[in-house]
């Protein structure tokens, strides 16, 4: 069942269009990414669906219902975390959370709040003010915060961006056993490839403004053919090389090493000619296609709008 | 939003300080200069009394619109608007949580200064009796106005705007006729005061010192003035808020 739908959204800002006539929908429990480049349009997308940015076209409904004519009703569900706002920074966390608790009327909020001061291992930081935490702690609080309302629905942004590898691992574990457990959806933008694949269900890729791909990251990454190919050769590098030369494939040298772009379908015959000419290799890797490489591929590599 | 301002009050030494050290200094400098005039005029005695009141009753309006602009500039520094506005809270609750904030301050650092006052110089503001409630209700409405039409073009023009939150009040201040009558102020000025609420106030408290008494009509025009004001202060902060959201929360500072 779709929780999450929009149609036709854009958002003009004068004459640049950051956001053109984008449709997509949200399944309940369902992880979908929200990925691009820099200035593709995906905060401004985000911002129109938290009702924070006013968009010139087009509709967000939530659990049916328009996000404009019922907004209030709506957000009581929804919450939104991100590594580019803050909370009050001379409040202490307990502060913070307490205050946030308030606006969303929580029932019982201490108990709500200890429960989420200790999934998020804050249990050390709740006096301390936010002025006094690392990026790393305040993105912990955003995501705390983010969790105290129940929601149905999460946005969050760039959820892991500042956490060290352990806590960003732990994070994306604990999101998924609460999306597993309470059926929580969640739109999750990041420039980590590898967390995406590794969390999300389903990614629309927005360039531009506009959306260029709605699949799996599976089914994403296999539109891209190309394997890296890497080869440690003690002998034979330079026929390897001229095999290369021959068949016309993008290769790239670092010392006895070589890695060579081929697609799936021709890697066997690429071994066996190598095999044929004499060529002893002793250590091989094949890299199939990643969103990465998807990423990398329609991505433009330079982009004049930041997102 | 009104338990979030009293965390920050706690924390804030800046906000300590409006709340209680500023208005003591005011009222401290006021008093002496007026007490040092009254030496020159022993036929005004009432000339501290005029001061000191005028200057208490504008501590309010000072007060109410402080606490809607400078908690509206709070949330602007923090970048906290976005964390209110994706919660399920009504525009009109966070309007009434600034006036709610602002009554509760001023019941904080107006009893404090009628102290100050009454340690200082022996003057009682309860002298005004009765109308006492008037006053300082009429002053409230023009703090809120102010508070909310100047909250407006911060909100329109970010942060670049924001010394208004200090001197916007003050703008109004010659017209309002807060220590002197309307008829000390130039011709063109009497007509602007006029359409300045607060000066039908001051009018008439320096009447009740003179007289004990004045005519209850200046503060119905005071009120209705007011009303009016706070109607379209309210309606054009409304319309700044739409306007920012058209070009995103977020980049507003």
């Amino acid at each position: 069942m779709d929780i999450l739908t929009v149609k036709n959204l854009t958002k003009r800002f004068g004459k640049f269009t950051a956001v053109n006539n984008i449709s997509f929908s949200l399944k309940e429990g369902e992880i979908l990414g929200l990925l691009g480049p820099n200035g593709a349009g995906k905060t401004t997308t985000i911002q129109m669906l938290l009702g924070v940015l006013t968009p010139t076209q087009g509709e967000v409904k939530y659990f049916g219902k328009n996000l404009i004519d019922n907004k209030e009703e709506i957000l009581e569900k929804v919450n939104f975390s991100s590594t580019y706002t803050q909370l009050p920074w001379l409040l202490t966390v307990e502060e913070n959370l307490k205050f946030v608790s308030y606006l969303y009327e929580i029932k019982n909020r201490g108990q709500r709040i200890k429960k989420i001061i200790e999934a998020f291992r804050l249990k050390g930081l709740f006096k301390e003010q936010m002025k006094d935490l690392s990026s790393g702690e305040v993105t912990r609080i955003n995501l705390a915060k983010a969790f105290i309302n129940y929601p149905k629905i999460l946005l969050l942004d760039e959820p892991t961006a500042s956490l060290d590898p352990e806590t960003a691992d732990y994070i994306r574990k604990f999101l998924i056993k609460e999306r597993n457990k309470f059926n929580i959806s969640i739109i999750w933008t990041s420039h980590n490839m590898a967390e995406v694949e590794d969390v999300c269900d389903r990614v629309v890729f927005i360039n531009h403004g506009r959306i260029i791909a709605d699949n799996t990251p599976e089914n994403l990454a296999k539109t891209i053919e190309i394997c890296h190919v890497e080869l440690n050769v003690p002998d034979g590098l330079k026929r390897t090389i001229e095999i290369c030369q021959n068949k016309e494939v993008v290769y790239k040298l670092e010392g006895r090493n070589i890695v060579v772009d081929l697609k799936e379908k021709e890697i066997p015959g690429f071994l066996r000619e190598l095999m044929d000419r004499g060529v002893s290799y002793d250590q091989i890797s094949i890299d199939k296609p990643t969103l990465e490489d998807y990423f990398l591929q329609v991505a433009p590599k330079k982009s004049k709008n930041e997102d | 939003m009104v338990l979030r301002f009293f965390y920050l009050f706690r924390h804030s030494y800046d906000r300590i300080g409006d709340a209680f050290y500023w208005p003591t200094i005011d009222l401290m400098i006021w008093g002496l200069t007026s007490t040092f005039f009254k030496t020159f005029a022993p036929n005004a005695p009432q000339i501290i009394l005029i001061v000191l009141s005028g200057h208490m009753f504008w501590l309010i309006v000072w007060r109410a619109q402080y606490e809607i602009t400078v908690n509206l500039l709070e949330e602007l520094w923090n970048r906290n608007m976005i964390n209110i506005f994706v919660s399920p809270i009504k525009f009109s609750e966070w309007i009434i949580s600034f006036i709610i904030v602002g009554l509760t301050k001023a019941a904080m650092s107006f009893p404090f200064a009628m102290l100050v006052v009454y340690l200082a110089y022996k003057i009682n503001i309860i002298f005004f009796s009765w109308y006492f409630i008037p006053i300082i209700l009429l002053m409230f409405m023009t703090g809120w106005w102010v508070g909310f039409f100047v909250s407006g073009l911060i909100l329109r023009f970010g942060t670049k705007v924001q010394t208004l939150a200090w001197t916007f009040a003050w703008l109004i201040g010659p017209f309002a006729a807060i220590y002197y009558p309307v008829s000390t102020l130039p011709v063109w000025a009497q007509k602007i005061a006029l359409f300045i609420p607060a000066s039908y106030v001051f009018e008439g408290a320096r009447e009740i010192i003179y007289k004990g008494y004045t005519d209850p009509t200046k503060f119905y025009l005071s009120f209705i003035i007011n009303l009016v004001y706070l109607i379209l202060s309210i309606a054009f902060l409304h319309l700044s808020f739409k306007k920012v959201l058209e070009k995103g929360l977020v980049k507003v500072y």
